[in-house]
């Protein structure tokens, strides 16, 4: 396949991604979309990766995997202790930077 | 047509089609479950690719252990979770941000058809992965490239993983 079909897919990951920030207003369904358009990103990473013949590509696949984990764990930290103090889910009532 | 490009269109429609399911799905339980598919239809794009070690990492790590963390979080909220009673105060933005969406799209591909192509001497400069990978074996391809020319930020992994690890306890904690 050429290197241009896959980043084609990649970028209609990235814009599904990017869509799903705007018009959802759930923040889980939020950070699922910011993982999509990481996602998308790795694929074409990888693809480029083969095209080039070269492992530097795939490097960094993993080191962004890592980094998403790491910004997995804070994130959803950080939303749990928010809909502990206040019920409700809306981000467009989360504008204050204290409780 | 050959096979693998029936197998590429089969995989880039259907993961498409369960992205699109990530942001339309009312529940996020579904939303999470089609997040899921698309992790795993992203591996096997991967293995097509021949980045085994990444496609088992993309199982393991992605559709394994953090889409499980998600999860339970979105079943602990599983009452709140689905957004149907969360009325939109913004109505038009969903219609400009489809629009926008389009438009991003539209640019992406333009740049992709437009652009200018990889040039030869990318690719002889990084043109040994497959001979590694011939004479050495897949994963062994990644090993060498990894803690050769990535051992330092390999090792600034492991600060930024208990970071956020002391993140979480903190943030975790009965306040």
């Amino acid at each position: 396949m050429p290197l241009s079909a896959y980043l084609i897919v990649s970028a209609i990951l990235f814009t599904v991604g990017v869509t799903g920030v705007l018009i959802r207003r759930n923040p889980l369904i939020i950070f699922m979309s910011i993982e999509l358009m990481l996602n998308a990103v790795n694929l074409s990473f990888v693809a480029i990766s083969s095209k080039l013949d070269s492992a530097d590509g795939q490097m960094f696949v993993f080191l962004v995997l890592t980094v998403a984990a790491a910004e997995v764990v804070v994130g959803l930290a950080i939303i749990v202790s928010i809909f502990r103090t206040r019920r409700d889910i809306d981000v467009d009532d989360m504008n204050l930077l204290r409780g | 047509m050959t096979g693998i490009e029936i197998a590429f269109f089969v995989l880039a429609v259907a993961t498409v089609a369960s992205a699109l399911g990530v942001i339309l799905f009312r529940n996020a339980v579904n939303s999470a479950l089609s997040l899921i598919l698309t992790l795993l239809f992203l591996a096997l794009f991967y293995l097509q690719l021949g980045a085994i070690f990444i496609a088992i990492v993309q199982i393991l790590i992605y559709a394994g252990a953090i889409m499980v963390l998600f999860l339970f979080v979105v079943t602990m909220f599983a009452s709140e979770a689905s957004d149907t009673e969360l009325q939109d105060r913004i109505p038009w933005q969903r219609w400009v941000a489809g629009i926008l969406g389009l438009v991003l799209v539209g640019a992406l591909s333009y740049l992709l058809f437009t652009g200018t192509a990889i040039d030869s001497s990318a690719i002889a400069t990084g043109g040994s992965l497959s001979h590694v990978v011939n004479t050495q074996g897949n994963i062994e391809a990644f090993g060498l490239a990894l803690f050769h020319g990535f051992a330092f930020p390999f090792e600034v992994t492991s600060l930024l993983i208990v970071v956020a690890l002391l993140g979480a306890l903190v943030l975790g904690r009965k306040a």
